[in-house]
């Protein structure tokens, strides 16, 4: 199986390149309009724009002749062992054809089983088995949309364990050993998520510069970015992807560290709870510009 | 494929009956905070679900309050959870739910007005489409008339119901002023907000379309009704005027073409099928 790879327009993806952009929520949508602010690119979810007609595909038009858009999905279950669901593809390809995004992306994770959704993004575990379906459904989803898309690694809060008998590994993959293995299987680039990075680290206890250092700096084509919020689970202390407040402070020294190692990547402030005055979101796109800067001057 | 497999459909099971079951030898490491730590996949899960209801169904929230409307959106989502990664498809068995929940109480009203939300939720979605172009019928013979097959905005949904639905539905949106909700002024049941509504000032007859952007609804007779309804079913317009009057002895089928025209809920006419 081949995917063709279809540029997207050189301007735009400069312009994803030059700036930070938003991830921009219904709540939103006339605030934006009114005022048409200053934001390098938006990201909507695609999902959300599924419908045939009416005020919100009327209002991504207007939006998409403005702004370049990115389309990032969080309802192709890419990692379940159900089979593919065509239905879904389709309308997110005619989606594509429609907006002629810069970039399209979903995630590394699996929300249904048996033809039930849990509305959730749920980790897979990190074994070959999973590695090999996961990326035969990423080939299928690029092959249908004819271009490449961007898997983003998600968060959680336990580990799913899940090995075939006849196949026992050595030892478990490290999560970016098994994002940079399904990348390299089916060709897909990657959407860091560096809060889910740092979250995870937290939670299962392992080092986020060694996460960063074991993703080959090609692959990376997207950075997000968004708040946590922590919890006591039993007595642990425990970190929740919650999207409803500011990047945290170690997390925008994450965002350092990633600037420095994979350069100018297009990054995304994500908040999807709580949502504050458009402003606000700037103001944390202006922080990200300056970190992307400043990694610019340090590496010139 | 097997482990995949089965992780998936034990953890599938766990995360929606809120036990932990035969999910547990796939949790790794099987330390007791692990268990616990599911429980935040499961707390995103019934949010998620729920505020996708909410944002479908703001009125069904606003009528039995929101501590409620969790409790039944945890209990419906067990019963019929999501068959897709479209979060709007939540809730199409909600108002059968409702009905079976609450037949015979106070809120035996609750199930109409959560069908009148989902049909305004895809009436809201459905594609866009041009007005009647009248040249259409220009070169349309005399006799060719009785064959002529009309077609709907593919917006107008129809909606019959013995309480007065859209009235409570108008005077509990707190979307009222929005612009894609704002109802159009035929609608003579409409009261303020907050005013008193007697469950039997029904009943209510209405289609509902949305030409341009904004939602519209119309009070329709009987007749009218089962006139659509033909058109929808694709029959040819002796047979539509024949359910109309067959409806409603009063039936006028030029007068029901000009308003339905002219409101923009027919669109489109073929001279043979």
């Amino acid at each position: 199986m081949t995917t063709p790879v279809v540029p997207v327009v050189p301007a735009e993806q400069a312009a994803l390149a030059a700036g930070t952009g938003i991830g921009l929520r219904a709540a939103h949508h006339t605030a934006v309009m009114s005022t048409l602010p200053r934001v390098a690119w938006f990201e909507v979810h695609s999902e959300n724009y599924f419908a045939e007609g009416g005020v919100q595909i009327e209002c991504l038009s207007e939006i998409r002749s403005r702004y370049p858009l990115s389309l990032h999905g969080v309802g192709l279950s890419l990692g379940s062992t159900d089979p593919l669901d065509r239905h879904h593809v389709s309308r997110l390809k005619r989606l594509v054809r429609r907006f002629e995004p810069a970039l399209v992306s979903d995630h590394l994770s699996w929300s249904s089983v048996g033809g039930r959704f849990l509305n959730d993004l749920l980790p897979l575990p990190h074994t070959e088995e999973a590695i090999r379906h996961v990326a035969g459904r990423i080939v299928q989803v690029q092959d249908v949309l004819g271009r490449r898309i961007l898997i983003e690694n998600v968060s959680s809060y336990v580990r799913f364990t899940a090995q075939s008998a006849s196949r026992v590994q050595a030892a478990p993959l490290e999560e970016w050993e098994f994002i940079v293995a399904v990348a390299h299987e089916s060709g897909c680039g990657l959407l860091l998520d560096l809060n889910n990075v740092f979250v995870n680290a937290h939670n299962h206890g392992f080092d986020w510069r060694d996460y960063l250092a074991g993703i080959p700096v090609p692959l990376v084509e997207e950075f997000h970015l968004a708040g946590h919020t922590t919890v006591d689970v039993q007595g642990i202390r425990t970190l929740i992807d919650t999207h409803a407040s500011a990047v945290s402070d170690p997390v925008w020294e994450v965002h350092r560290a990633a600037s420095r190692r994979f350069g100018a990547v297009p990054t995304l402030i994500e908040w999807d709870s709580d949502l504050p005055e458009f402003t606000v979101l700037q103001a944390e796109a202006r922080k990200a510009d300056l970190n992307r800067r400043a990694a610019h001057d340090l590496a010139a | 494929m097997t482990s995949l497999r089965d992780m998936q459909t034990a953890v599938l099971e766990a995360l929606l009956e809120d036990r932990l079951g035969d999910a547990a030898p796939f949790l790794a490491p099987p330390e007791p905070h692990v268990g616990g730590r599911l429980t935040i996949h499961r707390s995103n899960i019934l949010t998620n679900f729920s505020n996708a209801l909410r944002s479908t169904f703001p009125v069904v929230e606003r009528l039995v309050g929101a501590d409620y409307f969790r409790q039944i959106a945890a209990d419906f989502q067990r019963k019929h959870p999501s068959r897709s990664g479209d979060l709007a498809q939540v809730g199409m068995e909600f108002p059968n739910y409702l009905l079976n929940l609450h037949r015979a109480d106070r809120f035996r009203y609750l199930s109409d007005v959560a069908r009148l939300e989902w049909l305004i939720q895809q009436s809201s979605l459905a594609a866009h489409h041009a007005p009647f172009a009248l040249d259409r019928l220009a070169h349309v013979e005399p006799k060719d008339y009785e064959e002529l097959r009309f077609a709907l905005h593919p917006s107008v949904r129809c909606f019959t119901s013995p309480f007065p639905a859209l009235a409570i539905w108008q005077s509990n949106n707190a979307d009222r002023d929005a612009r894609a909700m704002t109802p159009a002024g035929d609608a003579p049941h409409a009261v303020p907000p907050g005013g008193a509504i007697a469950l039997d000032s029904g009943p209510d007859r209405l289609v509902m379309l949305r030409p341009r952007l904004h939602l519209e609804f119309l009070r329709v007779s009987a007749g009218e009704l089962a006139f659509l309804g033909a058109i929808a079913a694709a029959a040819p317009f002796a047979a539509t005027i024949e359910c109309g009057r067959g409806a409603d002895a009063e039936f006028d089928a030029s007068a029901a073409l000009r308003r339905f025209i002219t409101a923009e809920a027919i669109v489109d006419v073929e001279a043979r099928p």
